[in-house]
């Protein structure tokens, strides 16, 4: 996995220890754990620490059972819940019973609509209405959590993905629906979704290299200025949507209804016009891209290795200013094509008050180890689950906060094993935290 | 740190025992029965004495009435507009029957994803889909052409088609009163409570929440009924720009307050409870809107009147008129002073000292208002 993507000359993994997202094999290498060799006479501290190593240690096999386990451990946690908030409200009929006790709300139900609601009626009709909103969703999150994920590669932690969204999705409506005058039909589609696109990546993209830029040459924390930079998109955002360009013929704070040519074609689902599986593809081809580049070329290279150890980076000849701001450029791109696609697919014009897909995408990111391509399953489940619980609450009499809590639970339990493999990897906790170190990799570590 | 003493099949078995004690601890449960009624094909619970009485409800047939509420973003527990399209269904519940599923989206995005779940959904049968707040009026104009035997409502906007019955309030008619309130006391010297108007005061206030035409309609009828109680009394006014930001509606009501207003009318939803703080801080009077809410807040010491917008009743009318087989899809309802749509309810606390020459005034406003003799501007000048 090491030099998966070709780098003969000098893969910095060999180098500096881990990257993200690929250090099975360097972090074994580095610190010898010996996975299962732990004794049994240890300190607890120890072992929290050998479990630790032998987390980072893990193979993907492996970490696919330990999300695996994770998720039934949140399912099971959530019963119990569910079946406490059973008892803490008051109903007239027990939806549930177990050992003669009623309870208000019925866990197989809630957990069946959550995961399988997503899917609406997959087999008689797999483009069903619900199915679409899944799609859409997932669609939306591929991109931002990519956008997440390579500024995290270059170690900058974009928080602003919201932001970019925002202004991306804003400066598409107003494009497209700018030139919507001048094209229409078929070559309308083929000219306008491209257009969209271009535009919502190029100012997001600007919004994202503002705070990259700020970091680089002024050394301004990016969490500030990508936080304050939210607040700023959305309520200037607010502020057009508002004014200037509002639609005079609606209440909403919002711009004016695309044509329907201007919008992503959806050929496969009927009588849906905010679900596309070419959205889809197209998100999936970035992801692939995104990875490529980061793995592949010289561009990668040098995102990786500032992320890694920026001072050995520079030593190495790459510019770590420059990169950082070209990072963040690609962060906020990304995110702004999430923008625009939300806006070509889902909305149809801007609207204030955009559902929070930037921060989403944090989490999406860590869920997916920082992977590209990892975030298009991590966006998967949390589609499934925004759909699911729609669903949930349409069908069930369970408070939508209580499904947010359900959700939270997996999202929680899902990724903090991948969170602990991040720290694993980044922090040598032994040396900072004291520790007996009883197996040195005096092997010269094992490739897992 | 000793780790011998921490046992972990005793922390174990502890957390269980103490789980089990707290499940059995709580205090609800279907036993204690409630206005839920709507989860209808229940389990009977297994033998248990206290869940005998939960009887397994009959309404999975047809002959009961199925309403799905959508409720704006925002949610229940916002103590004004989806609070109060609640107690219309709840109500109707009481006295049809009915039964009522509900929904809280969180996002513009989602509103046609949950209309489109309840119009499709055959299980139950939905006989109406409620849908609150005008927000969702693109969505359902989307939705509904897709759903033609499906029956629609919609609160506070105007959709047009054949399966639609939509509702909108004459806000503008009871602003008037609650702003002739405002003009008449301001004019005067008046204290109840711990508050007093100056009686030299020359303007009162308005805080608006996200600028929009619908609150463009409280904003102009108050003014029209400030004018009408006194010409030389200005309004100012401020949208937040928000309705769930209070420290903002306080800033901005602090600051009409200090420049010599005596009197701020809120439409910004929960942004009016900063309002209503900066009223008691300062000494000086508010006006709710939309509830009674000197009864749904704890403001009874500064709020004048609330200006009632009677969403309940649209909701309602229709939830009642379906079960009745009399729903009239494909038509609009504005609802005014003379349909009980709209109204000025007196504090529960300060109400009563309110003089009578100027409840006997309003009163009149409200009259002819009602005959048509007084025409209420719908949009600021």
């Amino acid at each position: 996995m090491t030099d998966a993507g070709g780098d003969a000359d000098g893969d910095p993994d060999s180098d500096t220890g881990a990257a993200p997202g690929d250090a099975a094999d360097d972090a074994a290498v580095r610190d010898g754990a010996a996975p299962g060799e732990s004794g049994g006479s240890r300190s607890p501290r120890d072992r929290a620490f050998d479990a630790l190593d032998r987390l980072v240690a893990a193979s993907a096999t492996e970490r696919l059972l330990i999300s695996g386990s994770a998720l039934l451990l949140s399912v099971a946690i959530g019963f119990v819940l569910i079946l406490v908030a059973g008892r803490m409200t008051s109903c007239e009929s027990a939806a549930y019973s177990l050992l003669g006790i009623g309870f208000c709300y019925d866990p197989i139900v809630v957990y069946d609509s959550l995961f399988l609601g997503a899917f609406g009626d997959f087999l008689a009709n797999p483009l069903n209405g619900q199915f679409a909103t899944t799609v859409s969703e997932t669609t939306v999150l591929v991109f931002t959590g990519i956008a997440v994920a390579v500024a995290f590669k270059a170690g900058v932690f974009n928080i602003g993905g919201q932001g970019q969204l925002v202004f991306g999705a804003l400066a598409s409506a107003l494009a497209v629906y700018a030139l919507s005058g001048a094209v229409s039909g078929v070559v309308g589609t083929l000219v306008l979704v491209p257009v969209g696109l271009a535009v919502g990546a190029f100012v997001g993209g600007i919004w994202g290299a503002i705070p990259g830029a700020l970091k680089a040459y002024a050394d301004a924390n990016e969490v500030i200025t990508t936080i304050m930079l939210n607040f700023v998109a959305t309520s200037f955002a607010l502020y057009l949507a508002s004014g200037p360009f509002k639609d005079p013929e609606s209440f909403a704070n919002q711009t004016r209804t695309l044509p329907e040519f201007t919008l992503f074609p959806q050929p496969l689902f009927p009588g849906r016009t905010d679900a596309s599986l070419l959205a889809l593809a197209l998100a999936i081809v970035v992801a692939v891209a995104v990875a490529y580049l980061l793995r592949g070329t010289s561009f990668g290279y040098d995102v990786r290795t500032s992320g890694i150890q920026p001072e050995a980076a520079e030593y190495g000849g790459v510019d770590a200013a420059r990169t950082v701001v070209a990072s963040m450029a690609l962060s906020g791109a990304l995110a702004g094509i999430g923008g625009a696609v939300y806006v070509l697919t889902i909305a149809g014009n801007f609207q204030t008050g955009i559902p929070d897909y930037g921060f989403d995408g944090i989490t999406v990111s860590i869920l997916a180890g920082n992977s590209p391509v990892g975030a298009i399953a991590a966006a998967l489940l949390f589609g499934v689950l925004k759909s699911g619980s729609i669903v949930v609450d349409v069908g069930t009499d369970v408070p939508p906060e209580l499904v947010g809590v359900l959700r939270g639970l997996i999202v929680l339990f899902v990724a903090m094993p991948e969170f602990f493999r991040m720290i694993g990897q980044r922090v040598d906790v032994r040396d900072r935290f004291g520790g007996s170190r009883d197996a040195v990799a005096t092997d010269g570590g094992e490739e897992a | 740190m000793d780790t011998d003493r921490f046992d972990r099949r005793k922390f174990v078995k502890g957390v269980g025992a103490a789980g089990l004690v707290g499940l059995a601890g709580c205090t609800g449960g279907p036993e204690s029965g409630g206005s839920d009624g709507d989860e209808t094909e229940a389990s009977t619970p297994a033998a248990d004495d206290e869940d005998t009485e939960a009887s397994e409800t009959e309404a999975s047939g047809s002959d009961t009435t199925n309403v799905g509420m959508v409720y704006a973003t925002g949610g229940l527990g916002d103590g004004s507009f989806n609070d109060q399209a609640q107690t219309g269904i709840q109500q109707a519940a009481e006295e049809f029957d009915l039964s009522y599923d509900e929904s809280e989206p969180d996002s513009v995005s989602q509103f046609s994803t949950y209309q489109t779940q309840y119009a499709q959904s055959t299980d139950p049968d939905y006989d109406l889909v409620s849908c609150i707040g005008f927000l969702q009026a693109d969505a359902l104009s989307q939705t509904a052409p897709d759903y033609p035997d499906q029956d629609f409502m919609i609160v506070d906007s105007v959709v047009d088609a054949d399966n639609v019955r939509s509702y909108t309030f004459k806000e503008h008619e009871g602003s008037y009163l609650v702003g002739q309130l405002a003009g008449l006391l301001t004019s005067r010297s008046f204290s109840a409570g711990e508050s007093s108007t100056a009686g030299d005061s020359t303007n009162v206030g308005f805080v608006g929440g996200v600028e929009s035409s619908l609150i463009a309609k409280f904003e102009a009828g108050f003014t029209a009924g400030v004018k009408a109680a006194n010409e030389d009394v200005d309004v100012q006014t401020t949208y937040t720009g928000s309705f769930s930001d209070p420290s903002a509606g306080q800033e901005a009501a602090l600051s009409m307050y200090s420049s010599g207003a005596d009197i701020v009318y809120h439409a910004a939803g929960n942004t009016g409870a900063g309002v209503f703080q900066a009223a008691r801080d300062e000494g000086k009077f508010a006006i709710g809107v939309d509830r009674d809410q000197s009864v749904t807040t704890d403001y009874q010491d500064v709020i004048l009147a609330s200006m009632v917008k009677r969403v309940d009743t649209a909701v309602y009318n229709a939830a009642g008129a379906t079960v009745n087989g009399e729903f009239e899809a494909g038509t609009a309802t504005s609802l005014g002073l003379a349909d009980d749509g709209v109204d000025i309810v007196y504090g529960t606390e300060l109400g009563d000292q309110i003089p009578e020459d100027v409840k006997s005034e309003i009163q009149s406003s409200r009259e002819a208002i009602i005959d048509g003799e007084i025409s209420v501007p719908d949009s600021p000048e």
